[in-house]
């Protein structure tokens, strides 16, 4: 099975990289471009904080830490002249998998709304660090000066059509790596751990190990999509680990959908989008945002991907029971207070 | 680090008044807020995210009262049952209607409402700072207590959320309707079962939750100014308070209010630059040791 | 679509209203925002700034001020017939917003010149992008010297129309050591907020008043962080300490709230002396319920100060127009779009990044907010001098600053030269 689901992924990857890279020569239009790589970056910080949040059941309030570790670590490594962008490139998602084992080897012990907390603890932790040590990371400026992009095996990111495709690039196997993790025996067990913690025990899974190397990997990809935005930005800046940067995440998740792979992007389009557009529109962008956010909620009350997909699914049921009758299906309210979940 | 200086303070009478009224003034403001999420919390799961906002809010509808009438009464009234008011009905119209789906959701609800808050209160009240005053009944030099100078505002401002924090325990270990409550956090069907009227039990809780939000906004709006976002530093502030104390303990609340407040005030003599690290690292040392908090059932 | 990306005036809530719709109709279809490029009769200028949060009003005051300016340049007729637009944008103080924000302005706004607003880490973030488009860039919020004394971070197209750290210090310093001379003020504490801006304001102020009077002594420094709200922790150490005088770099909503909670301890009014790199701008004195007597801040703005005509006039058109009271970003920005429309005069409205820029080099435009009547853009480091870093008293009926020193631009002048060589940047 994983080697017909690795070449028909990259198949797909193949033909999307194709669309991406006619995008330019369609619509010569560099905002557009500026866009792509904008949710290309939030796009990886999403989709990967859904392998632990939509795959696992581990709710992460603590995520952008990698996000700002790639960054901040890549950009120091870039400002060292040491080294060249693809070294730099895997120390720095390097640095982001140890940060995140040894804060995942704490974190994933605690279950639901305490992991939610411990990882954003650790996440202030690591932005009071950001805003302290001001030699190293120029406290609240950022790093100052820009990051250099030498050139390497003949690209040179300083071209803005070079940096494009290789972001897009990045940004598919990225992709196409959290596919197959999630298309995986692993990603199987990450579900039933989801489902079902106990009974993943009793089949003797290692369920600290699975959910840790789950948090690593998460991490690890998240740290790329701060990469991308670190060399975008040119700097890498303090707000990047702050709580506010992992709730975005989260918002893209929910907005998009976390059960259907490509939910997280597509909700990263969706929020990047809308901000984007609606600040362009109005200076009261806030209201404009916040009310589309609650209308989306309360219209579908899941992501929209997984709205889509539930449609799908129902229709698809109907049609197999004609008999059955049509009341009663689709998005049902449940009454307050009959089916809720979330108190300990 | 000053650990020098602290202890000196310490073993002062005058300054170890000064510096524990100064940990009560910001524990206390805090306890309100946080206690607010933690019975939210604790009764209809829901972390309300939008807390900081009604923070916000009730601070600008007793700045705004206050401006109307010139009376301090009526300017803490209109923050916290304005607030209250409002938290009800967000609970009724909104929240509601997305029980039983992934406790995620709710946290995107009330992201959408910070969103729209903090661009109503910029409409409605301008980007200005803005500072409702001090009532004339409070323009009186400090008191000094042991030495130390407390001023009657603050003592005020404690001695406020201490009756508070006090009925709603009381009325939550006392009342039948704290028994319900009680109970609803931990089996709703069953209190539904029993014919009561869950709907408005739980839009009481919450409006209660949103009122402790707007009274500690109201009672802060004459000492603090107001600014469009002035809610994000309290809300996180309170979910630190909220998860070392215990969710859903109003004791724990309490304490770890106080913890926290205490830790400022210490803080700011002895190691000022590590303060808040310190508050995340108690966070984590009590999430590790005891998930569950303090104060907390234990899981 | 073009008429709506005009900047829309609070209260404008049908349009926001009809905005929703909008918006989900087009983020549907991810395509260029229809502006056509070379329309050749406006100029579009490009704003990023804050426009949300906390320091909302930084972007407000900023918009507004060079709304003014703007206005005044069309009325004037342009140049040779064209008019600028001012395309005004939030970053919500996020540096990789700014940066996005000011690159989409500029490529698909079609915006050719830059005034760029945002604070802190946003300036640095927008700066590095005008190192990569190009075009004529004045920051106009960003107070932190290095952005344009570090010759490592010069951008030949960027510019600074803003006060400046150290200019601050120098002056603050000098004025802060008389007073403690004729005084007595002994024993000095500081209390800033913990970023960037308030250690490096603070530590360049106690380093030139120890300069001036080397007699004073730092018994304490309290560094709250940014948007603190409660102060009572650093309050109650001014008591503890007991210093003769205090010097803080609070601004803003965070200036008022320390000073509201000092009143209530009382801490000025017995003979303390207070300093502050902030008050004296209008929306914080507004703020305050009672301003104490005898504060001392740096000049900020003051519509009486220095007084004529021409700042008069800035006042009552910028008031016609805004919400808010006039800020220092206020006078920094009406100053900026004036060295913009002169360069555009003089090139003749060609708005190519370099050819204006060789224009802003060392030009001096007139100014109704400084005391000779002109200021300079200094070629060297494309930064303002000789804008008012005069200091000044409180005066609490009606609350406002008066009598204002005047700082002696040529002791400033050679101390910043000999600080640059310190750090290393000549």
């Amino acid at each position: 099975m994983s080697a017909n689901g690795l070449l028909r992924d990259l198949a797909l990857a193949a033909a999307a990289l194709a669309l991406l890279l006619l995008v330019p020569a369609a619509f010569p239009n560099p905002a557009l471009v500026d866009f792509i790589i904008y949710v290309a970056a939030y796009g990886l910080l999403a989709m990967s904080l859904n392998l632990l949040t939509g795959y696992t059941g581990l709710v992460s309030f603590g995520h952008a830490a990698y996000f700002a570790g790639g960054a901040y670590s890549f950009g120091l490594l870039m400002q060292s002249g040491a080294v060249s962008i693809p070294a730099a490139f895997a120390l720095s998602v390097g640095f982001s998998a140890l940060l995140a084992l040894v804060i995942g080897a704490i974190c994933v012990r605690l279950k639901e709304i305490y992991f939610a907390f411990l990882t954003l603890a650790f996440q202030m932790m690591f932005h009071s660090v950001i805003l302290t040590w001001v030699s190293l990371t120029g406290g609240d400026q950022g790093l100052m000066g820009g990051i250099p992009r030498p050139v390497f095996w003949g690209i040179d990111l300083a071209d803005a059509g070079s940096f494009y495709v290789f972001c897009v690039v990045v940004f598919l196997i990225c992709v196409v790596i959290l596919r197959q993790i999630t298309q995986s025996p692993f990603g199987y067990t990450l579900r039933l751990i989801r489902d079902n913690p106990r009974r993943a025990e009793f089949l003797g899974i290692d369920v600290y190990r699975a959910k840790l190397t789950s948090f690593v990997l998460a991490g690890s990809v998240a740290s790329v999509g701060g990469i991308l935005l670190a060399l975008f930005a040119s700097g890498a800046y303090p707000e990047f680990a702050y709580w506010t940067m992992s709730g975005q995440a989260i918002f893209m998740i929910m907005l998009g959908g976390s059960q259907v792979f490509l939910g997280p992007l597509l909700g990263a389009v969706l929020l990047q989008g809308l901000n984007h557009y609606v600040t362009a529109f109005t200076e009261h962008h806030g209201l404009v945002l916040g009310v589309v956010i609650v209308a989306a909620v309360l219209g579908m009350r899941r992501g929209l991907a997984d709205f889509v997909w539930d449609r799908r699914e129902t229709r698809r049921e109907r049609r197999a029971a004609e008999d059955a009758s049509a009341a009663g299906t689709g998005a049902g309210s449940a009454p307050a207070g009959a089916a809720k979940e979330g108190g300990t | 680090m000053d650990l020098e200086a602290l202890a000196g303070c310490l073993s002062s009478a005058a300054c170890a008044v000064t510096q524990v009224s100064t940990g009560l003034i910001i524990g206390m403001l805090l306890f309100l807020v946080a206690s607010g999420l933690s019975l939210i919390f604790g009764v209809l799961g829901v972390i309300n995210f939008a807390h900081g906002a009604f923070y916000m809010l009730g601070a600008y509808l007793a700045f705004a009262a206050y401006g109307l009438t010139g009376n301090f009464v009526a300017a803490m009234l209109a923050g916290a049952l304005g607030v209250a008011v409002f938290g009800a009905v967000f609970e009724r119209v909104f929240i509601s209607r997305i029980y039983g789906r992934d406790v995620l959701m709710q946290l995107l609800l009330c992201y959408g409402f910070v969103l729209i808050l903090d661009d109503m209160v910029k409409i409605v009240w301008g980007a200005d700072y803005k500072m409702m005053g001090m009532p004339q009944t409070f323009a009186l030099p400090p008191v000094f207590v042991a030495g130390g100078p407390v001023p009657p505002y603050y003592i005020f401002m404690i001695g406020a959320a201490v009756a508070v924090g006090g009925l709603l325990w009381l009325g939550i270990s006392r009342t039948r309707f704290g028994k319900l409550v009680r109970a609803a956090a931990h089996n709703p069907q069953m209190v539904g079962a029993l014919g009561v009227n869950t709907k408005l039990l739980y839009a009481s809780v919450f409006g209660i939750g949103s009122l402790l939000a707007g009274l500690a906004g109201a009672l802060a709006a004459p000492v603090r100014s107001l600014t469009p976002g002035m809610g994000l530093s309290i809300l996180i502030e309170s979910f630190i308070v909220t998860v070392i104390g215990g969710m859903g303990s109003i004791v724990g609340a309490f304490v770890a209010a106080l913890l926290i407040g205490l830790t400022r005030a210490l803080g700011a003599i002895g190691f000022p630059l590590f303060v808040d690290g310190a508050m995340f690292v108690m966070m984590a040392m009590v999430l590790i040791l005891r998930p569950s908090g303090l104060f907390g059932r234990q899981v | 679509m073009t008429d709506s990306n005009r900047i829309l005036r609070r209260r404008d809530l049908l349009k926001s209203a009809g905005a929703v719709a909008g918006a989900a109709a087009v983020s549907s279809v991810l395509g260029a925002p229809s502006i056509a490029r070379g329309q050749g009769k406006v100029i579009r200028v490009g704003m990023p700034t804050i426009l949300s949060g906390r320091v909302a009003i930084l972007g407000e005051s900023s918009r507004d001020a060079a709304r003014v300016a703007v206005e005044r340049f069309n009325a004037a007729g342009g140049v040779n017939g064209r008019e600028i637009e001012l395309v005004v944008r939030d970053s919500r103080g996020q540096p990789d917003e700014a940066a996005r924000v000011t690159r989409d302005l500029v490529n698909s706004e079609g915006c050719e010149i830059i005034i760029d607003a945002e604070a802190s880490s946003g300036a640095f973030a927008v700066h590095e992008v005008i190192s990569d488009l190009g075009v004529l860039c004045i920051h106009t919020c960003s107070e932190t010297s290095a952005l344009t004394a570090d010759p490592e971070l010069h951008v030949p197209t960027a510019f600074r129309a803003a006060r400046q750290g150290i200019h601050d210090a120098v002056a603050g310093g000098g004025y802060a050591a008389d007073l403690a001379k004729e005084k007595g003020l002994v024993r000095w504490m500081t209390c800033s907020p913990d970023y960037a801006y308030g250690r490096d304001n603070t530590a360049q102020f106690i380093e030139y008043l120890a300069i001036f009077a080397p007699e004073i002594e730092i018994v304490n420094q309290a560094w709250p962080k940014l948007f603190e709200p409660d102060y009572t922790a650093y309050v109650t150490r001014i008591l503890q300490v007991e210093p003769d005088a205090i010097y803080s770099a609070l601004w803003g909503g965070d200036l008022v709230s320390f000073l509201e909670q000092a009143n209530l301890y009382r801490v000025f009014g017995s003979g303390r002396t207070f300093f502050s790199g902030g008050l004296a701008d209008p929306p914080i004195v507004n703020a305050l319920n009672q301003l104490p007597p005898d504060l001392h801040s740096v000049f900020r703005y003051d519509p009486e100060y220095p007084g004529g005509e021409g700042n008069r006039k800035f006042y009552a058109d910028y008031t016609a127009l805004s919400e808010t009271q006039p800020t220092h970003w206020s006078w920094q920005n009406f100053t900026a779009v004036q060295f913009m429309t002169e360069a555009l005069k003089r090139t003749g409205g060609n708005t190519d990044g370099a050819a204006l820029a060789a224009e802003v080099k060392g030009m001096e435009v007139s100014s109704p907010f400084t005391e000779s009547g002109t200021i300079s853009m200094r070629a060297d480091d494309h930064t303002i001098v000789g804008y008012p870093v005069a200091w000044g008293r409180s005066i609490p009926e009606p609350k406002g600053f008066g009598n204002w020193v005047r700082g002696d631009w040529g002791e400033i002048l050679e101390k910043e030269t000999e600080w640059k060589q310190r750090q290393g940047y000549l």
